[in-house]
């Protein structure tokens, strides 16, 4: 009797768990289904993005933090100038016209009228050259400049040698207001959790560790402009979490990677979801360590270089999503600079299996019987190209790479650790080859100077954070001395032919696609993306161009 | 003292004899022959892959993501490889790496019980107290340092589990060795003077037989999912074919967004196949050596009926 | 009184040198955390600021025994510096502020799969080869043998995406203010069910079958059958005699489950994007951040050795055995 009793009770018991959980369920404001066609809603409706590698917030929004809080730099701080790496041009911004000097030691802007920050104080010069005198200290860097002076509603930006791809470094930088700042004790440290910024969206609202909204500033500049009600922001442990989002429909904009978008993200609404990959990224490089032989061997790179079919690699290691690279050894992001006639007569970055194999056996490596090729030593022409465990994309790419040179008798294996390891490894020299991102500044001096400037190359076993593969070629150092010297435009463009074809020459790296900037984003409730044909900035949530974007999206009506 | 010399011959004899019996009574038992029958095809796939699978499962084709069909049993991934090949294939390397942790991680705790039932005092104190710490740290961050800062490779991975799975093995074989170090047997060995080796191998871990075998199989199954979840999170060895990578793969290209469950179903099913064929064949050795916990043939009629 | 005077002498020892592994382990990793950082950033850090992010993160040159002595003297003290990750916030805000939710959630399945599995287990050794002591076992282990993250996956995707009957994200909806009102601890509680479901399945399997089997050793004892003989109710013999001596194993291992609630949460939180400490621990590995990873630990190391502590004391209350040892 006890044990029917016994059973009785614990299956009530049970049922009664049941329902007080389907109860609280249904209690819990759950399912955000509702299709985003009502004008009204749209109209109170936050912008909300999702930020994949944060798992959760905290409440700082300080631009000296080590990893900057998304929308910081975007939407909370502006800059003096922006520019749109889809279309190439600069869009004045705090500063309505700038004029650098003849002999190119200063640069000097025009600010605009009636800028007020968040908190209703003025926008005035002074707090331009406090903003650059705060990060000199804390942050270094700018070695060039020597000092900035405020006179009226004029900068100047003075430096110590000429210097023309300062243009770029001085107009990007986030302007932070003087009276605020000075009277911080410790500028470093602070949360700065309530910021005042000139930006559009300042007013932080809701802070939560899983998600933060910001509103709008009560006196911003451009009014006309801050159509949307507000900017939420997501945060999620990895793509997975994210991509999830995008695939319901939880999000606005969607600047991670997704896999295989169209039947991911675009097949589930069609007529809303939309996605653009300019290759505005940086150059994606296959860097070989030239002071380890073969690799020092220009004739070697080439080769190898005509061993990877960039198709494939692009296509299958990157879903298609980017471009082959050219013998330019540019990225989409400097397409105006291109040179023409290195571009069209490039043969050491197409796909050509025999030439490579010829150029190998000319060069002395030949192959053995077992179809192996050797090094001048005699030992194998083995290797490895490292790539960080965490980026499978490009773990990807070095796995077709590796099947790729299979086919001229070369043996490469792939080497996964950890990025940490990876990037040590790449700072001291100590590496045989790998995958490797490169600079993408608005000029493309530093790239040029990061791949064959003597300047940035380092003893192995000697730190050094750019120019890995630790190549400088001479003639290559006198065009960028003559490059940064001249701010004329048309000038500079033709000391920038002459580099590519200096690249053209000695093959530093190897060049594999151009990094697309990922971008994704679902209309239904906002509209006024950039999209290919109204290149206005990229659908990237971490540059400078995308507070153009978020001046010019608005409800959906 | 005749009788306690007479003693231990009888008792060692009575040990051996229930190991005879131990083994008939496991080949009876519906458990483990139902453990040892999936074992057995799993470890005959994984040794028959490369003829039934010529070639590297793992080349990248352009046939992507075709869904299940007559050419491809269970369909390709993302990169167009063939999902059965990487499975079959898959299956080397994650028995080889589950049954390595397991036997070192076994032999470990073996060699550190052993010592610390047989020696006591310090040697006890001293090795408790490092199973112990080593119990406290804690396992998955451990597991991502090690893996970060060692190179990449099977090697690697066995080495990391082993060290963070030894301790928990360690435990349970002291605390049995400790209880059989107590019995009669063990002390006549002692004062007749057998040396510590042999009492250590030939008197007591005979008689933990059962438990051996239960912590044996215990930390293979540990192996095989951990192994798992390393190599989902990327931290394991990439270039390798295995069930936890081919995991990896499957998230990293979206199978579940993209509706390709059957890229991401196999593999998972195929470590819980084996990790519950392992847990019947534990099950069995339970009930074979606990009577008690065999199962009833007869209804319980004569027991508590007079409850109902 | 003896013994618990000797168990805490052990774990004082442990915990000594848990710590000091917990101080060497992190600076075995190649690299350091500004090189990490920049290598994360990739393209969007100036190589000239590295040095000054060094000095201001305090990346040190000094020699490893002075770091030791200070990283002891701030244990001691309870200062745990500041995230390199997550500069500048202190390691104890960041810690404080999100281990609530990762225990909501370990402790929640932790407590559920106790109470539910050993309930079955003194079900299914109750009613021998009945239809619970022939079913649920294999079958709770099959689905416990599934690994973790795939059970989580697939869960997330047929219970929260495809259905619809659950969130599949985060600890509450997004926009919601925390308070104590019965509509917002109606929706953690929604968020909770499948990352907690998941966990309470995976484990289940083994407390019941632990429960099962040392039930049914206990119910061999003599003391059983003369209850059995006295007449009294089969109901009350289970639960206040056979089950009160059965449970003991389970308190131990509920003890060391506990303690592993904060470092075993990593997986669910990654899948369910549940914003809990659990990833803070991997990103604070994969990012080098050692006050963080240190602070992570020390907290870990201490619930696990404080649990264990605890759950001798109640032994000794549960055992009498053991006092009188």
């Amino acid at each position: 009797m006890t044990q029917t009793r016994f059973f009785k009770s614990a299956r009530i018991a049970a049922a009664g768990l049941a329902v007080g959980a389907m109860l609280l369920t249904g209690c819990a404001a759950t399912g955000n289904k509702t299709g985003g066609t009502d004008a009204a809603a749209n109209a109170s409706a936050f912008l909300t993005i999702p930020r994949e590698d944060m798992g959760t917030f905290v409440q700082n929004f300080n631009p000296f933090a080590p990893t900057v809080n998304p929308m910081v730099q975007q939407s909370i701080y502006e800059s003096l100038l922006v520019f749109n790496p889809a279309q190439g041009n600069t869009v004045p911004w705090l500063a309505t016209d700038w004029k650098a000097a003849d002999d190119g030691k200063s640069i000097t802007f025009t600010l605009r009228d009636g800028v007020k920050w968040s908190d209703g104080q003025p926008f005035v010069a002074g707090d331009v050259a406090y903003t650059f005198e705060l990060q000199k200290k804390l942050k270094g860097g700018y070695e060039y400049l020597d000092g900035v002076t405020a006179q009226g509603n004029k900068v100047t930006f003075n430096f110590n040698k000429p210097w023309s791809p300062a243009l770029y470094d001085v107009g990007q930088l986030s302007i932070l207001p003087k009276h605020i700042w000075s009277a911080l004790a410790d500028p470093e440290k602070d949360a700065n959790a309530k910021p005042v910024g000139t930006g559009p969206y300042t007013e932080v609202d809701n802070f939560q560790a899983q998600s933060f909204v910001l509103k709008k500033n009560p006196n911003y500049w451009q009014p006309e402009k801050q159509k949307i009600a507000g900017i939420k922001m997501l945060a999620f442990a990895g793509n997975d979490g994210a991509n999830l989002a995008a695939a319901n429909g939880d999000v606005d904009w969607a600047p991670q990677y997704i896999p295989n978008i169209e039947k991911t993200f675009v097949s589930k609404d069609k007529d809303h979801r939309h996605y653009w990959f300019p290759p505005t990224g940086a150059m994606i490089n296959w860097q070989l360590n030239t002071t380890k032989a073969p690799f020092n061997d220009a004739d070697v790179r080439k080769a190898l270089s005509m061993a990877v079919d960039r198709e494939q690699v692009t296509k299958i290691g990157m879903s298609g999503y980017a471009q082959p690279a050219d013998c330019t050894g540019l990225s989409g992001n400097y397409e105006t600079w291109k040179n023409s006639q290195v571009k069209d007569n490039c043969t050491w970055t197409n796909h050509d299996v025999q030439k490579a194999n010829d150029l190998l056996d000319k060069a002395g490596y030949p192959k053995g019987p077992d179809g192996k090729r050797t090094l001048k030593d005699g030992k194998p022409f083995e290797f490895k190209i490292s790539v960080g465990a965490t980026s499978s994309d490009w773990l990807s790419v070095a796995n077709v790479i590796s099947q790729n040179l299979a086919e001229v008798g070369v043996t490469a294996k792939v080497d996964s650790p950890d990025w940490a390891a990876v990037v040590a490894g790449y700072e001291t020299g100590n590496f045989d080859s790998g995958i490797v991102w490169s600079v993408n500044d608005p000029s493309p001096y530093k790239y040029f100077n990061t791949t064959m400037g003597s300047a940035t190359v380092k003893p192995v076993g000697t730190k050094t954070s750019d120019n890995y593969h630790r190549f400088g070629d001479p003639k290559a150092d006198a065009l960028l001395a003559q490059f940064a010297a001249t701010t004329d435009q048309s000038k500079q463009k033709d000391i920038a032919n002459k580099l590519q074809e200096e690249y053209n020459d000695a093959a530093p790296l190897v060049p594999l696609f151009s990094g697309p900037e990922w971008g994704a984003y679902n209309d239904s409730h906002f509209t006024g993306w950039p999209t290919q044909d109204n290149p206005y900035a990229t659908l990237s949530v971490r540059a400078p161009s995308t507070v153009l974007v978020l001046t010019s999206l608005e409800p959906r009506k | 003292m005749t009788s306690v010399i007479l003693q231990q011959p009888t008792e060692a004899k009575a040990a051996r004899k229930a190991n005879r019996g131990f083994i008939h009574g496991l080949i009876t038992n519906k458990k483990a022959m139902t453990g040892m029958a999936i074992m057995l095809v799993f470890i005959g796939l994984a040794l028959a892959a490369p003829l039934l699978f010529p070639g590297d499962p793992s080349r990248i084709t352009g046939m992507a993501s075709l869904e299940p069909d007559g050419e491809h049993w269970l369909g390709t991934t993302a990169k167009g490889q063939d999902v059965l090949a990487l499975t079959i294939h898959g299956a080397r390397s994650s028995l080889l790496v589950g049954l390595t942790v397991g036997v070192a991680s076994t032999f470990i705790g073996i060699l550190v019980g052993l010592a610390s039932a047989y020696f006591g005092k310090f040697i006890d104190e001293g090795l408790s107290l490092l199973t112990n710490v080593f119990l406290l740290l804690p396992g998955l961050p451990l597991l991502v340092i090690l893996a970060a800062f060692l190179p990449p490779g099977l090697g690697t991975v066995i080495l990391v589990l082993t060290v963070t799975g030894w301790a928990g093995s360690a435990r349970v074989l002291r605390s049995q060795a400790l209880s059989i170090r107590s019995k009669d047997f063990v002390a006549a060995a002692v004062v007749s003077g057998e040396r510590a080796g042999r009492i250590m191998f030939r008197e007591i871990l005979p008689n933990m037989a059962s438990i051996v075998m239960g912590t044996l199989l215990a930390c293979v199954i540990y192996g095989i999912g951990a192994q798992a979840g390393l190599e989902f999170l990327g931290l394991g060895d990439v270039s390798t074919v295995s069930w936890g990578n081919n995991l990896f793969w499957a998230g990293n290209e979206g199978a579940l967004l993209t509706g390709s469950w059957w890229v991401f179903i196999p593999s998972g099913f195929c470590i819980a196949l084996v990790a519950f064929a392992l847990a019947l064949i534990n099950y069995a050795v339970d009930e074979v050596t606990n009577p008690r916990l065999r199962k009833i043939r007869k209804p319980a009629t004569t027991e508590r009926s007079a409850a109902q | 009184m003896r013994f618990i005077l000797r168990r805490l002498g052990f774990y004082l020892i442990a915990f000594w040198a848990s710590i000091t592994l917990n101080f060497l382990l992190p600076r075995f990793m190649p690299g350091d955390p500004v090189s990490r950082m920049f290598a994360r950033s990739q393209d969007r850090m100036q190589p000239e600021q590295l040095e000054a992010l060094r000095k201001l993160l305090g990346v040190d040159d000094r020699p490893i025994w002075e770091q030791y002595a200070g990283y002891l003297q701030n244990v001691l003290t309870g200062q745990m510096g500041v995230s390199i990750t997550r500069f500048p916030t202190p390691v104890t805000e960041v810690i404080s502020s999100q281990i609530g939710w990762t225990l909501l959630l370990g402790g929640t399945a932790l407590v559920i799969a106790a109470v539910v599995g050993n309930l079955l287990g003194i079900l299914a050794a109750w009613r021998r080869g009945g239809a619970v002591d022939s079913a649920l076992p294999p079958l709770l282990v099959f689905i416990g043998s599934f690994p973790y993250f795939w059970l989580a996956m697939g869960a997330l995707y047929l219970f929260g995406v495809m259905l619809g009957w659950f969130p599949i994200r985060h600890a509450f909806t997004d926009g919601l203010e925390p308070a104590f009102t019965s509509e917002f601890i109606g929706d953690v509680a929604a968020h909770l069910v499948l990352p907690a479901l998941t966990i309470v399945l995976v484990s289940i399997g083994g407390w019941m079958l632990g429960m099962r089997n040392t039930m049914i050793a206990t119910n061999s004892e003599d003391y059983i059958t003369m209850a059995e003989a006295k007449g009294l109710r089969p109901g009350r013999i289970m639960l206040r005699y056979a089950a009160r001596n059965a449970m003991l194993p389970s308190v131990t291992s509920f003890g060391m489950g506990l303690g592993f609630v904060v470092g075993g949460a990593l997986l669910t939180e990654v899948v369910f994007a549940y914003p809990g400490v659990g990833y803070q621990l991997l990103n604070a590995v994969q990012g080098l951040d050692y006050p963080l990873m240190q602070g992570l630990f020390l907290t870990i190391t201490a619930a696990v050795l404080l649990a264990n502590f605890l759950v001798d004391i109640l032994y000794v209350r549960l055992d009498p055995r053991v006092r009188s040892n």
